[in-house]
């Protein structure tokens, strides 16, 4: 199950982190993310480890924390969306999926006019459609 | 994607916009409608460069997203792509289009003065004003193209130059 | 690439896998060492290290190669153990504990900055990480599994004092209590022993000793024993050699000298003994054991016949059960002696030979499944490979197998797995993968407890750090991680230390819930410390958390307030962002000049006052600016200051923001401020001087903030002292996310430069907060509209103080906020004189006068409303003029009136509520000072007050001429009464104008039959209007006075004798000219046209319930409608005359009847009129054409005529109107008549003249007709004179059916 989603913009500044359990973690989780970043950094800076393609918006498999999976993704604007998860088992396929999905909700969402540029994103709109993909990640590969 | 919007439509709109501020707003003060307009220009090239660049993977460096400038972003935008790109391997890009859709409506009527051959002066001047109502509608495409490039990680300035209409180059000078 | 046996890992190595020697002695031997505050161990420590002990060696395939560095490991027989865990963990314990202690010096300082983090490298780690390192790996020495910590060699110590020493060097040795490892036969008794005789030199000289010895060599033999003499100083007299130890002694004072006894002597002859020792025996032996070793493996297990004989005798063994560490090995098994071969060779530095037999000796243990002898080889392997330097993976590959084979054996291995992890590190570091050694750190800490755990993870941490390219955020976790592993082992110090470091990290980043986090814990951990103040800095950064939970934001303040409070002083802080001071909204009213009755007034925009005083201010010779002429001298750049006077306020208005949704308390919010008396006025131009030197735009780092604050605060002292301006102080609790504005004032006493600084205030009686204004610019919003958003603030908050001039105050008695339309009462403007200064020539004025005027100072002592009541007395004729003449101008002045100092002064105001709907009065009121001396020579009172005007009655006039008279109309009112709940009484409707002359219809009786108009009722009255004037009149002028002469109709009951209002009188007449030339702007010039004015009054019995309340009920009400036009459209009016009723005797004859039609022409031009009659046959279709045409009228008619009219006055559909009732009610002629006469004639009428046309009728039955069947066509004939914009309005033809006209004709007798 997912645990959490962040988006992070282009300055590592977080601009939306939405934690999916009850358990009162946000701290480590904001702890998970940010560190992930320290990876994708890596992942960008010496591409011969990154994923099957260069260059790929979908990093991957950050790294496992001692029992989360951490996955990430950085878009050309250099805005970063990171994954965290339970699941032991997951697909590549519906991870890349999860993020394609979230990549169109993001770019609706900072088209909201309302959307400062590199500020929070604070849309419901936004909330909403994220957590409908979360819930409806893994079942099948349907969009 | 699969977003459609009617040409005419957008067309329309830009130009209201550019009168809207060169004749209203800012009538006076022409360099400052420019910069507004610029402005618009480059948030809506912000938002998108975010859109378009959906599902393809990352530039390694500045000649390929130039390149998806001139090709995909342009055909988003215009159903066509830039004719010409030309580079000085120093940060300045030239991006030719031999026929700009926002100028194929775009004509500069003989003023009357043209008629007669004595008065080349007004006639340049006349020229001139044209030219500059027209360079005014370029400052959109401008902002379009920086913001969007700005938005992919690449800081350039963006100018425009009409050769004869409606072809016109843009000139990208990414900052150091 | 450096060199393995140089890296770190080497290196430690090198000194601790090592040759063990034991060492067994008798006490007395320790009695001679510990003269010297030494034991007998380490006595000899310095000098088992070797540097370069060039020793020969040969491989067991005879290559011959030198040892150069080689160290001895010596220990007592009773040390040769596992030591205890707890033991183990309480010493680590005391070596974390006593790092912390060594840098709690520096926890006070400010934490590290990131980039002189970034700086650091590996050297710059701190010390006692190694040491730590070291520790742990110590607590695992002597283990069964592995040989390198078993003893090669004994040292037999006795002492030269012990009697019969052989025997004592026999039952050394024999004495049970020799290490588990050599009596439970791990490892094999026989060992090389070496027997060494210590002679103490204080106990005479060594003859005894050399006579021992010599026995000693007969019975051990002959190179195997030593004398050793030590303690040959004379004290004091030989140079201290006590710095050889120091570096060995750890634990003990360094009060008593090392070595005191020794001499050189003594030193040089230990060296020479450890030299033998190593050399001549330990390593000879060594290379010795190693061959024979060599040879039995190779004899028994190389070779392929062994192999196979080996595996299928371990396949025999299968059926021993395995025990966790496998089958037991005796010192005999050939495992054991392969183990023991291996370590041998790798103290001897035979790597090769090492590994071989580790890698032998591994795939035994693995088939055996004795899995901790199988890690331990691995591990051994691991060490080799790196000493090898071969292929690195190899050596990791082997690291990682031990590490997870110790962690799969349990809690046995788990210390040695930690132990496998630190080598491995440090294989990482050497290849500085350091990344990688993070990782493995982290593995580590997961298995140790917690405090070990802490030490790992910010090892890790600082791996990170170290890594290429820094990953710091990995850094920042690993801190945070560790600190928090530290608390949990309560090392407080530590945990500060580390989330101190991991602060750089997060610092100025935005992951605020993380740096909240770190912030919080470490200014606990300080205020556990007991060091409140960083405490308390740090609570500080977390303070504004908008971002949290309710709860953490409740916690955050809480527990800061405590630390507050635990620092005993009440804290200081610069600009604490709790509650937040919104600059924007910063707003200063003062009064120079212009003074105000209420914020109301102040708050009204400048403009809006000066386009009402304009004239005001300008009627008089001197100009605006003047009063600021004494300044312009004493200084320059005073002018562009404001100007306030000693002893008047200047309010702040300062909007504080609380971002917690939690609520606080402040208190104490006052200004600071400087005033420069005049005296020193140069002083306070110097301050600014320097205070535009460093602009406070910079004050932005920790320095500058600082010294604001500082300077603030010494500010406030002086505040706080000082007399020469007073404070006011606000106390004032916010909920959370509430935003309130709160006034401060500051009242200046003596004259100067006063400045307004900055605001301080109590965050709940404990934090003081102080803000400067200056720092930032301040858009004052500033009330004088003044252009000042060009100036800084700093020049904005600067005020000339000048010496006290008399301020007017004051307000409107009695004015009510909520008023009925038309409700017209007397108020009263009462001003005070504070000072003892008199004020005079004072002028007023007034924005709406349509609703405010001033009276006359009579009206004041006369009571309301009766002085409106006509009584025939000679009051209102002297009002006359005055009222006659103010509505010219609104600027109204009081004649010569001053107000002394001290005095109240009273003038009536008269109000009338003209119009529904909100207004907002202006009065504003100049007066100057009478002496002329003050700086200031004049000053303006400024009052404002918002009215509500509410609907009461709305009345419309229709005026339509008489059709039985020339001159006279009628006049129908219709009245509706919008208020709400009030039920009005009318009382008396006047005509104003002498010309004309209302009256009600019949004479006799009362107009409206009820008593009073209950509230939504309506009512249509009709009246009658004459006009009283010669035709001629009307081009005559008339005086505004006799044009206010009015005739008035008393409404209301019957016998009603309540007096008649006066509408020519003084406050009437006035509001009704304000009221003409209002309504008149919609009117364009048209002659003959009439105003009415309706009075009512509220019933006498209604005092219960009040408007708002308040005792004064509206008295009066006056409704002024003006303008009526009587014009009508057509010019010409006529009027039918003859007879009402005839008789004849239709016996005889039809009856013929004769009528006049008089015919006026009431236009300027002459106008030719046609009048035709109709005949009855084609008079039906036009009665019921026009019928058709008038529906509404009378479908509204029959509700009983409640309804109200437009104002429209045009006569002809009225007429219309009417033409076509009488045509309805003609339905009942029985028999027609005919015109007799003509059936159209023309007549010419020159303007303003009247003729008369004869008429005849023939009537056939009796009976009574209605004569209307004829009608007018009228033509306006023009001489060529153009149309004027007036003519053009009317029309100039028409055709106007008749009139009605009734004959009764009956049947003679």
């Amino acid at each position: 199950m997912i645990v959490c989603v962040a988006v992070v913009g282009h300055q590592n500044n977080p601009l939306y982190l939405q934690s999916f359990t009850e358990a009162d973690d946000a701290l480590k989780l904001h702890h998970i993310v940010h560190c992930s970043l320290d990876v994708i950094d890596e992942r960008v800076n010496n591409p011969k480890k990154t994923g099957p393609t260069l260059n790929e918006t979908f990093l991957g498999l950050l790294y496992p924390t001692e029992n989360y999976k951490v996955y990430g993704y950085l878009t050309n604007t250099k805005v970063k969306f990171i994954l965290v998860t339970t699941d032991l088992d997951v697909r590549d396929a519906d991870v890349r999926n999860f993020f394609r999905r979230f990549h169109l909700a993001y770019v609706d969402a900072v088209s909201n006019p309302f959307h400062v540029p590199g500020k929070k994103i604070t849309s419901r709109t936004f909330a909403d459609r994220v957590s409908d993909i979360v819930r409806t990640f893994g079942l099948g590969t349907a969009v | 994607m699969g977003r459609e919007v009617s040409e005419s439509c957008v067309d329309s709109l830009v130009i209201e916009m550019v009168s809207a501020y060169c004749n209203r707003f800012y009538a006076t003060k022409p360099e400052l409608a420019a910069r507004r307009i610029e402005a618009i220009g480059y948030l809506v090239g912000h938002q998108l460069s975010e859109r378009y660049t959906i599902e393809r993977p990352r530039f390694s460096d500045h000649l390929e997203a130039i390149k998806f400038i001139c090709k995909d972003f342009w055909s988003e935008l215009f159903k066509k792509q830039i004719d010409n790109l030309k580079t000085n391997h120093r940060g300045t890009f030239v991006l030719q289009d031999n026929r700009f859709r926002w100028l194929t409506h775009v004509s500069i009527d003989p003023s009357p003065a043209n008629t007669d051959i004595s008065e080349e002066p007004s006639l340049a001047t006349a020229e001139g004003k044209a030219a500059q109502a027209t360079s005014m509608h370029l400052y959109f495409p401008c902002g379009i193209i920086r913001g969007a490039l700005s938005n992919l990680g690449i800081p350039c300035a963006v100018s425009a130059e009409i050769s004869n209409l409606p072809a016109c180059s843009f000139v990208v000078r990414i900052k150091a | 690439m450096v060199d393995p046996a140089s890296s770190f890992l080497g290196k430690m190595l090198l000194e601790e896998i090592t040759p063990v020697v034991m060492v067994l002695r008798t006490p007395l031997v320790e009695e001679a060492c510990l003269k010297n505050g030494l034991t007998f161990v380490q006595m000899l420590q310095p000098f088992c290290v070797f540097n370069n002990i060039d020793v020969p060696v040969r491989t067991v395939s005879d290559q011959p190669y030198r040892l150069h560095k080689f160290k001895l490991r010596l220990f007592y027989a009773s040390d040769i153990k596992q030591p205890n865990v707890e033991a183990a963990e309480e010493h680590l314990k005391e070596v974390v504990t006593r790092a912390a202690e060594k840098d709690l010096s520096d926890l006070s300082s400010d934490p590290p900055q990131l980039d002189d983090l970034l700086a650091m490298n590996s050297e710059s780690l701190p010390l006692w990480f190694k040491i730590f390192n070291k520790e742990l790996i110590r607590t695992l020495s002597f283990s069964e599994h592995e040989a390198f910590d078993h003893p090669v060699a004994c040292l037999l110590v006795v002492s030269s004092k012990d009697e019969l020493p052989i025997n004592k060097f026999v039952d050394l040795f024999n004495t049970n209590q020799l290490p588990s490892l050599l009596n439970d036969g791990v490892m094999d008794p026989k060992i090389l022993k070496h027997y060494l005789l210590i002679h103490d030199n204080q106990d005479g000289s060594s003859e005894k000793a050399t006579n021992v010895l010599t026995e000693m060599r007969s019975t051990f033999g002959m190179n195997d024993c030593r004398l050793l003499c030590i303690n040959s100083a004379k004290d004091g007299s030989e140079e201290r050699i006590g710095s050889l130890w120091t570096p060995y002694k750890t634990d003990t004072s360094p009060s008593q000298d090392l070595g005191c006894l020794l001499n050189v002597n003594d030193v040089s002859e230990i060296k020479d003994l450890m030299q033998d020792l190593s050399s001549k025996h330990i390593i000879p032996h060594m290379e010795q054991k190693i061959r024979v070793l060599n040879q039995q493996v190779s004899a028994t297990r190389k070779g392929f016949r062994n192999q196979i004989k080996n595996l299928w005798w371990r396949k025999g063994k299968e059926d021993t059960p395995d025990a966790p560490n496998g089958p037991m090995y005796t010192f005999s098994s050939i495992e054991s002696q392969i183990r023991v071969l291996g370590d041998y060779a790798f103290m001897l530095r035979d790597y090769e030979l090492a590994l071989s037999s580790c890698r032998l000796l591994s795939t035994d243990y693995k088939i055996d499944k004795s899995w901790k002898r199988y890690a331990g080889v691995q591990e051994m392997m691991a060490l080799t490979y790196f000493m090898l330097d071969q292929s690195r993976k190899e050596a990791e590959n082997c690291m990682e197998n031990a590490f997870s084979t110790y962690l799969k054996i349990g809690s046995t291995g788990q210390r040695n797995a930690t132990r496998c992890g630190l080598w491995w590190v440090e294989m990482l570091k050497a290849k500085e993968q350091y990344k990688e050694a993070a990782g493995v750190y982290f593995r580590i800490s997961s298995e140790e407890p917690s405090l070990h755990a802490a030490v790992m993870l910010e090892q890790a941490s600082f791996c990170y750090l170290f890594s290429n390219p820094p990953m710091l955020r990995k850094y920042g976790f690993h801190l945070v991680l560790a600190g928090n592993r530290y608390y949990m082992s309560d090392q407080k110090k530590h945990s500060i230390r580390t989330y101190r470091s991991a602060l750089s990290v997060y610092k100025g980043n935005s992951w605020s819930f993380i740096k909240d986090h770190v912030h919080f814990h470490v200014g606990k951990w300080y205020a556990f410390l007991g060091i409140f103040d960083v405490a308390v800095k740090h609570m500080l950064e977390i303070l504004a958390c908008s971002h949290q939970s309710v709860m953490t934001q409740e916690l955050f303040l809480k527990d800061f307030l405590q630390n507050v409070e635990k620092m005993g002083k009440t804290y200081e802080v610069f600009r604490l962002q709790l509650p937040i001071i919104n600059m924007s909204s910063l707003k200063v009213v003062f009064e120079d000049y212009r003074t105000y009755a209420s914020t109301a007034a102040a708050n009204v925009r400048e403009s809006l006052w000066q386009s009402l005083e304009e004239d005001m201010v300008h009627s008089l010779p001197m100009s605006r600016s003047n009063w600021l002429e004494p300044e312009a001298k004493s200084s320059k750049k005073d002018k562009d200051s404001n100007v306030c006077v000693v002893g008047e306020a200047i309010k702040m208005d300062i909007e504080f923001k609380n971002p917690l949704q939690i609520p606080i308390s402040i208190s104490g919010v006052s200004l600071i401020c400087q005033l420069f008396p005049r005296s020193e006025v140069a002083e306070c131009e110097l301050t600014e001087k320097d205070a535009h030197a460093h602009p406070y735009e910079s004050a932005s780092g920790e320095k500058n903030d600082a010294e604001e604050l500082r300077k603030l605060t010494s500010n406030w002292e002086l505040n706080s002292g000082v007399s020469s301006f007073a404070l006011s102080e606000v106390v004032f609790s916010m909920r959370g996310g509430e935003t309130t504005v709160v006034q401060l004032t500051v009242t200046p006493k003596v004259e100067g430069v006063l400045k307004i600084i900055g605001v301080r205030w109590k965050l709940s009686d404990s934090v003081v907060s102080y803000y400067n204004f200056d720092s930032d610019h301040v858009k004052k919003k500033n009330i004088k509209g003044r252009k000042k958003s060009s100036q800084s603030s700093s020049k904005n908050l600067k005020f000339v103080v000048i010496k006290s001039v008399p301020k007017l105050e004051g307000c409107i008695r009695h004015l009510p906020g909520k008023i009925y339309a038309g409700d017209t009462r007397r108020l009263v403007l009462e001003l005070k004189n504070q000072s003892d200064i008199s004020v005079k020539n004072m002028k007023m004025k007034i924005s709406h006068p349509r609703f405010v005027i001033p009276g006359s100072l009579e009206d004041l002592n006369v009571e309301f409303p009766s002085c409106l009541e006509k009584n025939s007395n000679s009051e209102h004729n002297d009002v006359q003029p005055s009222s006659s003449k103010q509505p010219k101008s609104s600027l109204f002045s009081f004649e010569d009136a001053a107000i002394q100092g001290g005095t109240t002064f009273f003038w009536p105001l008269w109000l009338r509520a003209a119009v529904p709907g909100r207004i907002s009065l202006y009065l504003s009121l100049y007066y100057e000072m009478e002496n002329l001396s003050s700086e200031m020579k004049y000053r303006i009172f400024r009052i404002h007050y918002d009215l509500e005007v509410l609907q009461s009655l709305d009345l419309s006039f229709q005026i339509s001429p008489c059709p039985s008279k020339l001159q006279e109309f009628l006049v129908r009112m219709d009245v509706v009464n919008r208020t709400s709940s009030e039920n009005l009484q009318l009382h008396q409707l006047s005509s104003v104008g002498h010309q004309w002359e209302i009256s009600p219809l019949q004479p006799n009786e009362a107009i409206c039959p009820l008593q009073l108009l209950k509230a939504g009722q309506a009512l249509s009255c009709f009246f009658k209007l004459k006009n009283c004037r010669k035709s001629s009149m009307f081009e005559g002028s008339i005086s505004f006075h006799s044009l206010l002469q009015g005739h008035d109709v008393r409404l209301g009951p019957q016998g009603s004798d309540k007096a008649l209002f006066d509408v020519s009188g003084s406050a009437l007449a006035d509001f009704h000219h304000h009221e003409r030339l209002q309504q008149g702007k919609s009117i364009q010039g048209q002659q003959g046209t009439v105003d009415f004015i309706l009075i009512s009054q509220l019933p006498k019995n209604r005092a219960d319930h009040g408007l708002e309340g308040q005792s004064d009920l509206p008295q009066l009400f006056s409704h002024h409608s003006c303008h009526h036009s009587i014009a009508s459209t057509s010019p010409v009016w006529w009027l039918m005359n003859g007879p009402r009723t005839v008789h004849h005797n239709f016996t005889v004859s039809f009856c013929e009847i004769r009528l006049g039609m008089a015919i006026h022409n009431s236009s300027k031009e002459a106008i030719s009129i046609r009048m035709s009659t109709l005949d009855v046959t084609s008079s039906d279709g036009q009665l019921s054409d026009v019928a058709a045409a008038a529906q509404d009228p009378i479908s509204s008619e029959n509700q009983g005529g409640w309804h109200n009219v437009s104002l429209g006055n045009d006569i002809k559909v009225t007429s219309d109107a009417l033409g076509t009732q009488f045509g309805k009610s003609s339905s009942d002629v029985m028999a027609p008549f005919v015109w007799a006469a003509s059936s159209s004639t023309r007549v010419e009428l020159e303007p303003m003249s009247t003729t008369e046309v004869p008429l005849k009728i023939c009537v056939f039955a009796p009976g009574t007709y209605n004569l209307s069947n004829y009608t007018m066509h009228w033509e306006v004939k023009l001489l060529g004179v153009p149309l004027s914009a007036g003519d053009r309005t009317r029309q100039l033809s028409g055709r106007s059916p008749g009139h009605p006209y009734y004959i009764t004709v009956l049947q003679s007798p």
